[in-house]
């Protein structure tokens, strides 16, 4: 653990596992707000902006995305370790997302890129992605692929000052709703807001293109009821379960459909 | 009521006159269907609308509206300037404006008066136009289908002429000025009777007309009907959203990106939402689709009456429209049309 006496500035890291880096980078999109944000951290470590090597003693470690590697779980175990807090910030962190379409034939994948050779520091420690809450405890998680970097900012508050904000699980489509827009259902077109998780605002719907779910099932989705939705205005229904492993992989809700 | 008379081609004066000093929201085409927007010109109006996406809720409960603002190092409120726009509601249907009586009801209670929505609803003024009822509309079985009150004027289509019932001394003085209200004659009073006649004969007859709601809500509240409609609840809340008389809201603190400064937000909240009944102790006592559906319809059909003497809800049918999973009042009428007739064979 930490020896962070109280009142002082949490020190905080960066780290990046099998992803796009694509959440790290739209954190620094808050442009004008970012140097008022890392002024309320003490940034110790953060591979996109220094080489400076990962500091023996930190606060909070916040952790983009999936595990790939056994190496890559023995890092995150020692984040964990150290940390106070964990954060994990976008769908591959989450859920595994992009990377965790690799996982149900990786040895077949590893042979595509590879062939018959293998590299043994690959052979030996790849394995099928995993999301970084199946390897190790995370105790807030920004969703969405990319993150919406004031989504991350007001959990990095929340962890540095508390906050009265709970999660909310209800499904998008309320918030679709608030933003004056029509259903793409009934137009032909797949939506996954009747399933994925609301909290970033309808953004997507919102600019005339349907959500493809990258925040994740709400674990109060319906998502039978949701296939017969999808199903009876004329989506295939292997489409819509195709849909459902994006961004939920790892998720125990649809095991079932792979 | 006072009645008056202006000509179809008066109209746009009566709009333009509105829009000299106040911001216009009035229904317009927008994609597939039609919504509220402010207007530039009486043009963008589109006067024989059924019905629109989302309600008239917005304009004096904003989906986010800021309460207060705080300095977080000190932590000192500071003041905040609530801004409320002179606006004009023009085109606002019976249902939407008897919504508006709920809410004043659940806001401008003397005891407890809300003075956020009260600025909004103080410098606003609503014009009401006559309608005719979609496959949806279901107003008349709710007593919401004609309004009495909350309006500024409603304008009665009779064709090629409005019979104007003027609602407030303000909204009088605009239609004196604008246009050349005369009094009604007979012969409009006679082509209003008829109009309405007409309306009331052209509601959808698949919606059933069911006697002492309030009574069956608490006769069937354990029926199994709740657990089937309830698990059918994507757990969206589209119907919330959509709804012109849910009012409920939760308050979060927001903190600016400098962690310095922040603001105290109402944000819509809604019945369906999971955690909507969330409290200390990590108990829910609304769990599951069935009992948060079965609160909603409760509220909308039995408990708002028992308060106030009205149902809640209006009629309008936009949850019916939003709702992918077939929840709506409708349904729970046709449950009590269908328990009504198996319990009397």
């Amino acid at each position: 653990m930490s020896e962070r006496s109280s009142g002082s500035i949490p020190r905080v890291v960066f780290a990046g596992f099998a992803s796009c880096f694509g959440c790290q980078i739209n954190i620094t999109n808050i442009e004008k707000h970012l140097l008022d944000v890392l002024g309320q951290i003490d940034m110790r470590y953060w591979q996109l902006t220094s080489s400076d090597p990962m500091p023996a003693q930190f606060d909070v470690a916040v952790i983009e995305g999936a595990i790939t590697t056994k190496d890559a779980e023995i890092s995150a175990k020692r984040l964990r370790e150290i940390a106070d807090t964990v954060i994990t910030i976008g769908a591959c962190a989450q859920s595994a997302g992009i990377p965790g379409m690799a996982s149900d034939d990786i040895d077949t994948r590893m042979k595509d890129v590879y062939s018959d050779h293998v590299p043994a520091l690959i052979s030996d420690s790849a394995y099928s992605p995993r999301a970084v809450g199946d390897v190790i405890e995370v105790d807030f998680a920004v969703p969405c692929c990319p993150v919406d970097p004031y989504e991350f900012v007001r959990v990095l508050q929340h962890v540095l000052y508390g906050s009265n904000i709970y999660p909310h699980t209800a499904t998008l489509c309320g918030n679709c709703k608030q933003n004056g827009r029509g259903c793409f259902y009934g137009r032909g077109v797949m939506c996954m807001g009747l399933v994925t998780r609301t909290g970033c605002g309808a953004r997507c719907t919102a600019l005339g293109r349907e959500c493809n779910g990258c925040a994740g099932l709400s674990p109060d989705a319906n998502i039978d009821m949701a296939r017969r939705i999808a199903v009876a205005s004329g989506i295939d229904e292997a489409d819509f379960n195709k849909a459902l492993e994006m961004f939920n992989y790892n998720n125990e809700a649809i095991m079932e459909l792979r | 009521m006072l009645y008056r008379v202006i000509d179809a081609e008066e109209l746009p004066l009566l709009v333009e006159a509105f829009m000299r000093d106040h911001e216009v929201v009035a229904p317009v085409k927008s994609g597939r269907s039609v919504a509220f927007e402010t207007i530039g010109s009486f043009d963008d109006i589109v006067l024989d609308y059924t019905t629109t996406l989302t309600s008239l809720k917005k304009y004096y409960l904003p989906p986010r509206e800021t309460l207060i603002e705080f300095d977080a190092e000190g932590g000192s409120v500071t003041d905040y300037e609530l801004e409320v726009k002179p606006r004009v509601l023009f085109g606002a249907h019976a249902c939407d404006i008897n919504a508006l009586i709920n809410l004043d009801l659940a806001f401008n209670d003397g005891r407890y008066l809300d003075p956020y929505y009260d600025a909004h609803r103080a410098a606003t003024m609503v014009i009401g136009i006559s309608c005719t009822p979609s496959d949806t509309c279901f107003c008349h079985l709710l007593d919401a289908d004609e309004v009495r009150g909350a309006y500024d004027l409603f304008l009665q289509d009779l064709g090629d002429r409005y019979l104007v019932s003027i609602g407030s001394v303000e909204g009088a003085n605009v239609l004196e000025s604008a246009c050349n209200p005369r009094e009604a004659t007979d012969e409009d009073r006679r082509a209003f009777r008829q109009i309405t006649r007409a309306r009331q004969e052209s509601f959808s007859k698949d919606i059933p007309d069911v006697q002492e709601i309030p009574m069956l809500m608490d006769a069937f509240h354990k029926d199994e009907f709740w657990e089937e409609l309830g698990g059918r609840c994507l757990s969206c809340t589209a119907c919330s959203a959509v709804c012109p008389t849910c009012y409920c809201f939760d308050i979060a603190d927001t903190l600016d990106p400098d962690g310095k400064t922040g603001r105290r937000e109402r944000i819509w909240d809604a019945c369906t939402s999971p955690q909507f009944a969330l409290v200390a102790g990590d108990h829910n006592f609304r769990e599951g689709g069935r009992e948060r559906v079965r609160h909603r319809m409760y509220h909308k059909l039995n408990g708002f009456n028992s308060v106030h003497g009205r149902y809640l809800c209006v009629g309008c049918g936009r949850c019916v429209r939003a709702c992918k999973a077939d929840i709506s009042p409708i349904e729970v009428l046709r449950f009590f049309e269908r328990k009504g007739a198996s319990d009397a064979k």
